[in-house]
């Protein structure tokens, strides 16, 4: 019987082609929605999460904060004058959840290897830089303790750098000058870093990195860092680690309302933006709920239509020997059939839909099973419950009242 | 009475519409055997398509009885009625009353699909009914494809399909030229030859002519119950 009653209800709605395929139209946008949706929220959140990752390993960044000046002068201290590199040993020592305390040094300047030059941002750091950030070298090697002793000018190229400097030789050993604050240095090559992507820093890729002795004691000639990069013991630590540093810098600088220093974590971005996509997704998927459902109030708008025009047919077919399950069955399949068309379309739809904004925000496609299933299975729930009235209305009909329907 | 086939006992059916109630059939009662022909006469608004419907397990009368089979149709259900109508029940209408959408074929093989089992051959099946009206070289047609006449071909033979005990034809050539009216009533009188019961409602002397038996209704009682030599 649901065999037979599928046959009708597929033929019925071919009859009607345009009419079938606008009642849909609400379903496939509403499926079609859903899935981009949940789509495009899941892919974007995986790029912005292992962009975040990518940043390092439970790692928090400490700031100074821009010192407020009025008319060109800086008014009280300028925070900055408070980052000395032992209060990197301190931190460690007085923080229990953080394992190391990276202090950095950072400039801008120009290098220039043979007639190339390229402006780009030069890191002063340490060797267990590489270990926070989750950063490989791919030639040579890293910074040491001994070039930081020894005030080596070496100095270690993102990946990026390395090719646009060196255009595909081999920059090991080569010596490249670098210009800054008007002042020339030579430095010889010591490493090349495997490539890594941007992060939210920046992209590493584009750095260069030299020992922090040589940044502070040569190039800028000053006695503070430009920021700390700490790591947490684990990611459960992540968040004791936060404010153990919080707690420690106002300490130190007699800074209570933290007016002088900022706390990045890479926990805190990940809780922000995923709770952004959360809410994100919620919305979107609730308009795309009430897009379903007003599809749903399509179905029984065209449906309710069909049963009047049918009338004169369901009087034949009751004449016939049709029970009332028949013509319930025979409605409730054709509305059934309309909302799972509708569902199959608007999963395509949804699929392409979500592809191309992938593509435009060039993050990985996914398409969560899960996601695609509870559409197509609210779109078939919304197909029976919408078509169940008009399908009882149909079956319920007196014959003869039907018969006599002109 | 081995071979009795209807029996009705004081059927009476009214319509309410508002406050003014209709008395459609006022107590009507008569038996038909087997195999009969009969026909029923009166002027419009008599109770004949009132009847029919009845009879035809289409409508529950207000009071009476009615038997069918020696099955007394008054206390079946819906689905049970449905059964009813698809057993023993054949229909033709005034008004065809195919679907426009269906072949011819398609549309003969209708009650069949709702049999309780559905035959397996149902295609052959109706092949056949259709080639028993003429109609086996116009299968795939839409019924607006083919002519009056043998719009009604096709519901005789859809009436025919689940071999019922009786046809019942009201104004069957209400809808044709009087040629076309013949020809359909000699097809139906060839279906009583053959042993099948037929009731049959028209306004037409000539028509009723080819029934053994008239019943003249007249506002909604018998008034004259006739038997033709
Ligand atoms: N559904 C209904 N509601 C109200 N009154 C009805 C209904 N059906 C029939 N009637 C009334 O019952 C009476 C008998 O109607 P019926 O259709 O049986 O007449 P008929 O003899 O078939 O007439 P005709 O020759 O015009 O077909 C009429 O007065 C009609 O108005
Ligand atoms: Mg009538």
């Amino acid at each position: 019987m649901i065999l037979q009653s599928l046959q009708i209800a597929l033929e019925s709605l071919w009859a009607n082609k345009v009419r079938s395929f606008l009642s849909m139209l609400g379903i496939i946008i509403g499926v079609g929605a859903v899935i981009a949706i949940v789509s495009v929220g899941s892919g974007s959140s995986q790029q912005v999460t292992s962009s975040i990752t990518n940043l390092g390993s439970n790692m928090i960044t400490i700031y100074p904060r821009v010192a407020r000046g009025q008319g060109g002068r800086i008014v009280g201290e300028n925070p900055q004058e408070k980052f000395s590199i032992e209060l990197a040993a301190y931190m460690e020592k007085f923080c229990p959840s953080v394992t190391q305390v990276i202090p950095v040094k950072q400039v801008s300047g120009r290098l220039i290897a043979g007639d190339i030059n390229v402006n780009a941002t030069v890191v002063g750091t340490e060797p267990e830089y590489t270990a926070v950030n989750n950063y490989e070298v791919e030639k040579g090697s890293f910074i040491s303790n001994n070039d930081n002793q020894e005030r080596n000018q070496v100095i270690v190229l993102g990946s990026q750098l390395a090719e646009d400097l060196f255009e595909g030789e081999n920059p090991l050993g080569k010596r490249i000058k670098l210009s800054y604050g008007g002042q020339s240095y030579l430095f010889e090559v010591k490493g090349v870093m495997k490539e890594k992507g941007g992060s939210l820093s920046g992209n590493l890729d584009n750095q260069a990195y030299l020992p922090l002795a040589v940044s502070l004691d040569i190039l800028t000639n000053s006695d503070y860092v430009s920021s700390y990069i700490a790591q947490a013991a684990s990611s459960e630590k992540a968040a004791t680690a936060v404010s153990e540093l919080n707690n420690f810098m106002a300490k130190v600088l007699d800074d209570e309302n933290q007016e002088q220093f900022q706390l990045m974590s890479q926990d805190e971005i990940l809780d922000t933006v995923s709770s952004v996509t959360a809410t994100m997704s919620i919305m979107l998927g609730g308009i795309a709920a009430i897009s379903l459902l007003v599809g749903g109030i399509g179905i029984m708008n065209i449906m309710l239509v069909s049963v009047t025009e049918r009338t004169r047919e369901i009087g034949v077919r009751k004449a016939l020997g049709a029970r009332n399950t028949h013509i319930l069955f025979q409605f409730l399949m054709e509305s059934l059939s309309l909302s799972s068309i509708g569902g199959i379309l608007g999963i395509i739809f949804g699929w392409i839909t979500a592809y191309f904004i992938s593509q435009v925000g060039n993050w990985p496609l996914v398409v969560a099973p899960l996601s695609v299933g509870l559409a197509f299975g609210f779109a078939l729930c919304i197909g029976i419950f919408f078509g169940l009235y008009p399908a009882m209305k149909a079956a319920k009909m007196n014959p003869v009242d039907a018969l006599r329907y002109e | 009475m081995a071979n009795l086939l209807i029996q009705v006992k004081q059927l009476k059916k009214s319509y309410r519409l508002g406050k003014v109630i209709v008395e459609a059939l006022r107590g009507v009662s008569f038996e038909i055997n087997q195999g009969d022909f009969v026909s029923i006469m009166g002027p419009s608004g008599s109770g004949k398509s009132t009847l029919m419907h009845i009879l035809g397990c289409l409508d529950y009368p207000t009071e009476g009885k009615y038997f069918l089979s020696s099955q007394e149709v008054t206390q079946l259900n819906d689905s049970q009625l449905a059964l009813f109508r698809n057993q023993k029940i054949g229909f033709v209408f005034q008004q065809f009353n195919l679907l426009p959408r269906l072949t011819i074929l398609r549309n003969v093989e209708l009650p069949l699909t709702y049999n309780k089992v559905s035959p397996p051959n149902k295609r052959e099946l109706a092949i056949q009914a259709l080639e028993q009206v003429g109609l086996g070289d116009r299968l795939q047609h839409k019924p607006n494809e083919i002519s009056g006449g043998e719009r009604q071909r096709v519901a005789i033979a859809r009436a025919l399909i689940n071999h019922p005990s009786l046809i019942l034809a009201d104004e069957p050539t209400g809808n044709l030229d009087s040629k076309t009216g013949q020809d359909i009533m000699q097809m139906i009188d060839k279906l009583h030859k053959e042993g099948n019961a037929i009731v049959l409602v028209t306004h037409e002397v000539e028509i009723a002519r080819y029934a053994k038996r008239v019943i003249h209704l007249k506002d909604g009682l018998i008034e004259r119950d006739e038997v033709i030599a």
